[in-house]
């Protein structure tokens, strides 16, 4: 292991951190997601007259929702595409 | 790492011009020349996209008067809607792929709600509602802070995504593959748009609501 340039270290380290990480970012928030559709398309049906609040709700919360996988991969694309540690490190 | 900063094009009197500008003027007259356009043989189409959008903001806002935050959303939303949607043209790249458009409209938003309860209930009587229970104040500028922050990174997160994705499958195939991933991006910023504008009219909502 002593041949490893201190480059590959990293960027090895980012690929690998990157990958589990938009795995996890991107399964929690649409498990959270489904659960709320699967709560407003209940609502829907108990009442269908209620159905244009109950999706102007869904639609802003989810978008709410969202943003939170939205940061994990603005996060992940700082990582590879302008990874500062590399910069950081290597001078 | 091109494909996140925006490329300088050219410069005008040392000023430099980024390619964001260039599609940002691109959808203005696309807009411009649209409206101008329909106006003349088709007006009907105008007063339908109109109708939608007093539909979307009128949805959000549980206030009467609508009427005058109206040119403020609509306008956002249009400007939104056409320039995710001006990323399928082959030479420009959506405007708001770059980070500095989603910041600049969402610091518009930042400004106009603060400017709309100011304009609503007076210097004095908004600060004194906003700061009412003073240890909850940090958390009221905090949440205005992230508010804003989650506005222009929501924008600009969903939209760079679906430029990337269909950058690396047309790498892999460049033939027909990449064709439902522009159609979902499509309809991602058609979305996007929408969730902005929702988003922002809440925003405005909740600054000029009164407080009982």
């Amino acid at each position: 292991m002593s041949e490893m340039s201190p480059e590959f270290i990293i960027v090895f380290t980012t690929t690998l951190v990157s990958g589990i990480g938009i795995i996890l970012g991107t399964a929690i928030p649409a498990i959270v997601e489904g659960r709320a559709v699967l709560k407003a398309l209940d609502g829907i049906i108990r009442q269908p007259e209620a159905a244009d609040d109950i999706r102007t709700t869904l639609l802003i919360s989810m978008a709410l929702l969202e943003s939170s996988s939205i940061y994990v991969l603005l996060v992940i694309l700082i990582l590879l595409f302008a990874n500062p540690l590399v910069t950081q490190f290597l001078n | 790492m091109e494909s996140i900063t925006p490329q300088i094009i050219f410069y005008i009197f040392g000023i430099p011009i980024s390619s964001t500008i260039i599609s940002t003027w691109v959808a203005m007259a696309l807009i411009i020349t649209i409206v101008l356009l329909v106006s003349k043989s088709f007006p009907v189409a105008l007063d339908m996209i109109g109708e939608t959008l007093t539909s979307i903001v009128s949805g959000v806002m549980t206030n009467q008067d609508t009427d005058s935050y109206l040119p403020l959303l609509g306008s956002l939303a249009i400007f939104i809607a056409v320039s995710n949607s001006i990323g399928i043209i082959p030479i420009l790249t959506a405007p708001t792929s770059d980070i500095n458009t989603p910041i600049a409209l969402s610091l518009v938003v930042f400004f106009s709600v603060h400017f709309y309860g100011i304009q609503k209930k007076g210097l004095t009587n908004y600060f004194k509602e906003v700061t009412s229970p003073i240890f909850l104040l940090p958390f009221e500028i905090i949440g205005q802070i992230s508010r804003t922050l989650s506005l222009s990174l929501r924008l600009f997160g969903n939209i760079i995504s679906g430029e990337l994705i269909t950058a690396i499958v047309f790498g892999l195939i460049p033939l027909i593959a990449p064709l439902p991933l522009i159609g979902l991006s499509l309809f991602i910023g058609i979305l996007q748009a929408y969730v902005f504008t929702a988003l922002s009219s809440l925003y405005i909502d909740l600054a000029v609501a009164a407080k009982n």
